[in-house]
């Protein structure tokens, strides 16, 4: 039981505004996660990319106000807030799952067999923080990527090794990838424009964002793989 | 058709406490049954040979249930979801692994203790239901090859029957170590049922005794398994899988050294799988209860890793789709299946058909000295349902297609029960099922297939 909201901007005007965009986009999803929330943000340092984390336990308008999430600036950043399942209310088990300095992961749903692939990453060598059935789905992702996958790819193989539920919308330094289960019910509503990509648990998240009378809004179909780069 | 036992509804016998404390108080270290032993022992000078397999009270899966999904899982729906049961046995070496509909398999049973009419039975439902049926200690029956799209062929010990012409007809082939009902002992065939064909399949005289040696004649040890199964693939090239079949005792050392003797499938028979003759001390005083076996199975292939190459069969006592669920979540790919088919083709049923007319078989049973229901005399060739007999009277009571009509029944009632349970646990497919979707009803069983407790988080013997 969560909320998603991501935003890939294209256009470099509108880099500015990244947290001022996202953060009401994340507030709407109160209702759906009421326990924790967290952010990770993308931004260009000279010729890198940096991914910033910020999590914690509250509601996302306290998080944001915390973390001045309104004046960050950069071209994507991805949001969840969380209402806990099976794992603990703290700030390690919030998303997004960031496995790598470059990759973050946030899902909404629950995985069925996340146990069996976790002990096959443990035994690899992986190393977990927390109990989180989606901190499974973020390292393996990685794994994939570190082994050669690109992010579609990665996300292919969630689609053929993981059982369950799930929507999940995965960034890396350049990508912005949403991805749903085969039996899609858990909510997923995208807005494509000239100017940005948004994604919302649901559509009042996107509510907000300007010219979306003009956007193109669709759901995305179950197991299908949607990448956006930079 | 056959008759359903009535269901039991009284105590048979009074409870303990309810023993007088006079002149009949029972002993517990001599029990009416332990005096009825001894009497018989003293009487007969042998020991007690039956079939089926160990009927003590074992610690089993039903000690087990599932943590099925409501509000943190999601459940899938019954009817409309699709829940995949296909599996792929023996794709470590073999370059044609066994492909099967359901992960249910029917296991080996031979030629000589079965009628032929029954393992034809056998034969045509695993087709119908798109799985494999085994050969036995016997060789292969034409029949049975006939009859079975997919034939796993047993190199056995005894080697009865084995010869080249026919393990090139195979589709797999399973190199008995040992079985779960007498692990470490050897197979056994009373005269009565070596009729002529049965004696000309095993080159052996008709009418004698035949006993079956418990260890292979040219192999001992994981060293020389290693070239016997080297020689089976290159007899065969390299097509066939090997499956390896152990009865379970020291599983967690013998599925590793199965594994690197090149087995592509590791078969483990716990202590309630049945057989169609040996002694009752071994069927009930050897080997592990299949429960503790798969999880220390499961535990061994994933020791050495090999879990997604090698895969793991499980046997002994299996009857319902919740008993081939919960071999699945401890880690087993598949299971096999003796005595539960037999029952779905009449084994214990007080009545048979004949000409379309139903014979009670209730005096033929007691002729034995048993009844409907508690039959355990597979030894004997006198099947009172035509089954476990090479006797062409008795092989008449059993009608192979209205038999497999029953085995198809049953085996499709199965894979529905095992899908239920599946979906319910929100799997979409049944090999996703995990050790994590259940929980112990007792202390013991929690120890054994290494889950918690039902209510807790204590799984006993885990550091926590
Ligand atoms: S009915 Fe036949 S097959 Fe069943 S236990 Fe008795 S002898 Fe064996």
């Amino acid at each position: 039981m969560c909320g998603i909201v991501g935003l890939h901007l294209k256009n470099p005007a509108l880099h500015g505004q990244l947290g001022s965009l996202l953060a009401p986009m994340l507030d709407c999803m109160t209702s759906r996660g009421p326990d924790s929330a967290g952010l990770a943000l993308y931004h260009d340092e000279g010729a890198r990319t940096v991914m910033d984390v910020y999590k914690d336990v509250g509601l996302p308008k306290e998080i944001c106000a915390r973390y001045d999430i309104a004046s960050r600036t950069g071209f994507q950043g991805i949001g969840h807030t969380r209402m806990a399942t099976e794992s603990a209310v703290t700030t390690e088990h919030s998303h997004p799952f960031t496995p790598t300095e470059q990759l973050a992961l946030v899902h909404n749903g629950s995985f069925s067999n996340h146990a069996t692939i976790r002990r096959r990453l443990v035994r690899e060598g992986h190393v977990f923080d927390t109990d989180n059935d989606s901190e499974v789905a973020a390292r393996y992702i990685a794994d994939q990527m570190t082994k050669g996958a690109d992010l579609d790819d990665a996300m292919r193989m969630v689609l053929k090794e993981f059982d369950g539920f799930f929507t999940l919308l995965v960034t890396t330094s350049s990508q912005f990838a949403v991805l749903r289960d085969s039996f899609a019910c858990k909510p997923a509503v995208v807005a494509e424009t000239a100017d940005y990509v948004a994604f919302g648990s649901e559509y009042h998240a996107l509510a907000s964002l300007p010219g979306l009378a003009e956007a193109t809004v669709f759901e995305p179909s179950p197991e299908v793989v949607y990448t956006w780069s930079r | 058709m056959t008759e359903m036992l009535p269901r039991p509804t009284a105590r048979a016998e009074p409870a303990a406490d309810e023993i007088p404390a006079d002149g009949r108080r029972r002993s517990h270290t001599f029990p009416p049954e332990s005096i009825a032993q001894i009497q018989r022992m003293a009487e007969e000078g042998h020991y007690e040979i039956r079939g089926w397999g160990a009927k003590r009270a074992l610690p089993s899966f039903d000690d087990l249930t599932f943590l099925t999904a409501s509000i943190s899982r999601y459940p899938l729906e019954g009817y409309r979801e699709k829940c995949e049961t296909r599996t792929v046995l023996g794709s470590r070496f073999a370059s044609k692994p066994i492909e099967l509909d359901i992960p249910i398999t029917i296991a080996g049973m031979s030629f000589g203790s079965l009628s032929a009419a029954a393992k034809t039975a056998l034969g045509t439902a695993a087709t119908a239901v798109g799985t494999s049926t085994t050969t036995g200690d016997g060789g292969m029956s034409t029949e049975e090859r006939a009859a079975s799209q997919l034939l796993v062929y047993q190199c056995l010990p005894s080697r009865y029957g084995f010869n080249l012409a026919d393990l090139r007809k195979a589709d797999a082939i399973e190199i008995v170590v040992g079985q779960g009902a007498k692990p470490g002992g050897g197979g056994m065939l009373l005269g009565q049922k070596v009729s002529d064909r049965v004696a000309g399949m095993r080159t052996l005289p008709p009418g004698v005794d035949q006993r079956s040696a418990s260890r292979h004649p040219d192999w001992v040890g994981p060293d020389d398994l290693r070239i016997k199964i080297e020689e089976l693939r290159e007899a065969t090239s390299w097509e066939k899988p090997v499956y390896v079949k152990l009865g379970a005792t020291r599983v967690t050392n013998d599925v590793k050294l199965a594994v690197a003797a090149g087995a592509d499938v590791v078969v483990v028979d716990g202590m309630q799988g049945g057989t169609g003759a040996t002694q009752d001390v071994f069927l009930e005083n050897a080997g592990i209860p299949t429960l503790p076996a798969v999880r220390q199975a499961a535990a061994a292939l994933r020791e050495i890793e090999m879990e997604d190459q090698v895969q793991l069969v499980v046997s002994g006592g299996i009857r319902s789709g919740s008993d081939v669920a919960k071999a699945l979540a401890l880690g087993a790919d598949a299971v096999s299946l003796g005595v539960a088919p037999l029952v779905a083709l009449g084994c214990n049923s007080r009545t048979y058909q004949r000409d379309g007319i139903s014979h009670d078989a209730t005096e033929d049973y007691r002729a034995l000295g048993t009844e409907p229901g508690h039959c355990h005399k597979m030894h004997t060739g006198q099947c009172p349902v035509g089954i476990a007999t090479q006797d062409p009277e008795l092989e008449a009571r059993l009608d192979a297609a209205a038999g497999a009509r029953r085995v198809i029944n049953y085996l499709k009632s199965v894979t529905m029960e095992l899908t239920t349970l599946a979906r319910a646990c929100g799997k979409s497919d049944v090999h996703n099922l995990e050790p994590e979707d259940l929980v112990a009803l007792t202390v013991e069983a929690a120890a054994m297939a290494g889950v918690p407790l039902a209510g807790t988080n204590w799984i006993p013997g885990e550091q926590r």
